[in-house]
């Protein structure tokens, strides 16, 4: 803002005047019907709930060609909202929660997928929209009375559920992100209480990243430094069969986000801005797998 | 020059995208009264003064992603839509006086130039207002805001204590506001 406009607010703003009656109630309960807060849910489950909120709220400013626009793995934003639509659905039948959308068929990710955009092709981007909202919601209902450690199998993992929806928080972050891009708008990071979890998930997931990718990372620690809001310090074992970490053999260093977002598969592990200290060959291994586990 | 937003509204922002109500709450208690203020300098009508502060905090509820933290505070935005909306209002109040005398008295183009002429002419109008204080006014309000200095180094550039210099930036600014809504109505 230059001098003279900030100058001009300044001046219109000098003896602030309060309105006759406090307009806070009648606010929010405006705010609730023209956009959707967060549902209320278990505080495990919030980091996914701001995430569904956050590409709601991207949503909100689409236009009809927006949603015929490619975002992502060939699809358009409505065939993209119906891909999280089918996971968060898959979540939802393993853990008890209804299944909006088409009958269940297929029950793995890309089956899913596939079943619940031919279903939302035939149907309004602003439908597609209500059903996936409506089924993020119902699961966020759901979570709310479960215990995080309640076992689920989604595509033939089985793991806490908690670690699966911290999954899905990702995953809704990440394209929300790559939908944002396509819009040219900046998308704001979550609050750090929100991205701690996400990131802790994503360190935990290494073992399986580096088992995926055919290294053996076995009796091998990984120190983890993230920066940033909602960072942290880590100890990780390499190898998925190690009980506890042991002395650290490497060291990473990184932003928080830009972490998140490799193990999501955004970004160029060989590019990847990071300090690496100890045994750099591994350290560059961790790096080079770090995206294994994602998929569209 | 942009400015960067500082820490609080970059949180306050985040929560608002991730649908906390609370946070709506938060923004709103801490800038309603300027909003609102601002909202009836223009106006006049306190009534359309409050149906204008409502708006703006729910556009900026409905479309979070329309402000840029990397661009300006969040007072400042909500202010310039404020403002604008304030504005509108009051035009086409005096479309409506004018169209009751006669519709082919008054025909307005809404488009980008006249933004862009009003703009400039805003900008002047400010210079004026400032150009018409009584110097001891004028030289304090110049160095805050076009030589971008702090209170202090108005207190040491004009060899007064901060205090004064504070004050006289405050009057110099009450001052401003009266003539700018004067002129705007």
């Amino acid at each position: 803002m230059d001098p003279v406009e900030r100058l001009y607010l300044d001046a219109m703003m000098e003896d602030p005047q309060v309105p006759a009656r406090s307009l806070r109630p009648q606010l929010l309960a405006g705010a609730r019907a023209r956009r959707r807060p967060a549902a209320p849910t278990a505080a495990w489950a919030q980091p996914y709930a701001g995430r569904v909120a956050a590409m709601d709220a991207l949503l909100t400013s689409a236009v009809d060609d927006d949603w015929s626009r490619v975002i992502v793995e060939g699809w358009t934003l409505q065939e993209l909202v119906a891909h999280l639509a089918a996971k968060d659905g898959l979540l939802a039948a393993a853990v008890g929660a209804p299944v909006l959308g088409p009958p269940l068929g297929a029950t793995d990710s890309m089956g899913r997928t596939s079943d619940v955009q031919a279903y939302e092709r035939a149907r309004s981007p602003e439908q597609t929209r209500r059903d996936w909202r409506a089924q993020a919601d119902a699961l966020c209902r759901h979570l709310a009375d479960l215990p995080p450690t309640t076992p689920a199998t989604m595509d033939g993992m089985e793991v806490p559920v908690r670690d699966h929806l911290l999954a899905r928080c990702l995953e809704t972050w990440i394209h929300t992100a790559d939908a944002a891009r396509t819009a040219r708008l900046r998308l704001p990071d979550p609050v750090p209480d929100h991205i701690h979890p996400t990131a802790d998930l994503c360190a935990r997931l290494l073992p399986w990243t580096m088992l995926l990718s055919g290294m053996d990372g076995s009796g091998r620690t990984l120190h983890l430094t993230l920066t940033g809001a909602g960072g942290g310090e880590w100890q990780v074992p390499l190898g998925v069969e190690d009980a506890r970490p042991g002395t650290p053999d490497a060291h990473i260093t990184a932003d928080v986000v830009a972490f998140c977002f490799l193990l999501g598969g955004r970004g160029e592990p060989a590019e990847f801005p990071a300090e690496l200290a100890g045994d750099l060959a591994l350290a560059r291994d961790v790096l080079t797998a770090a995206p294994a586990l994602s998929g569209p | 020059m942009p400015v960067e937003a500082p820490y609080d509204d970059r949180l306050l922002h985040q929560r608002v995208v991730g649908g906390d109500e609370s946070a709506l709450g938060e923004v709103y208690d801490r800038l309603s009264s300027l909003i609102f203020g601002l909202a009836l300098r223009v106006t006049r009508d306190r009534v359309i003064a409050e149906d204008i502060t409502q708006e703006v905090f729910l556009v900026f509820w409905e479309r979070p992603l329309a402000y840029d933290p990397e661009r300006g505070t969040l007072r400042a935005w909500l202010a310039t839509i404020a403002h604008r909306r304030a504005v509108d209002h009051v035009r086409a109040e005096e479309r409506r006086r004018v169209s009751a005398l006669g519709p082919r008295l008054f025909e307005r183009e809404p488009d980008r130039l006249e933004d862009t002429v009003l703009a400039s002419d805003e900008a002047k109008r400010v210079r004026q207002a400032v150009t018409s204080l009584p110097d001891g006014l004028r030289e304090a309000v110049e160095l805050a805001y076009f030589g971008g200095r702090t209170y202090r180094q108005v207190s040491e550039e004009l060899g007064v204590p901060e205090g004064t210099a504070k004050s006289r930036i405050r009057l110099a600014l009450r001052r401003l506001a009266d003539a700018l809504a004067e002129e705007e109505v």
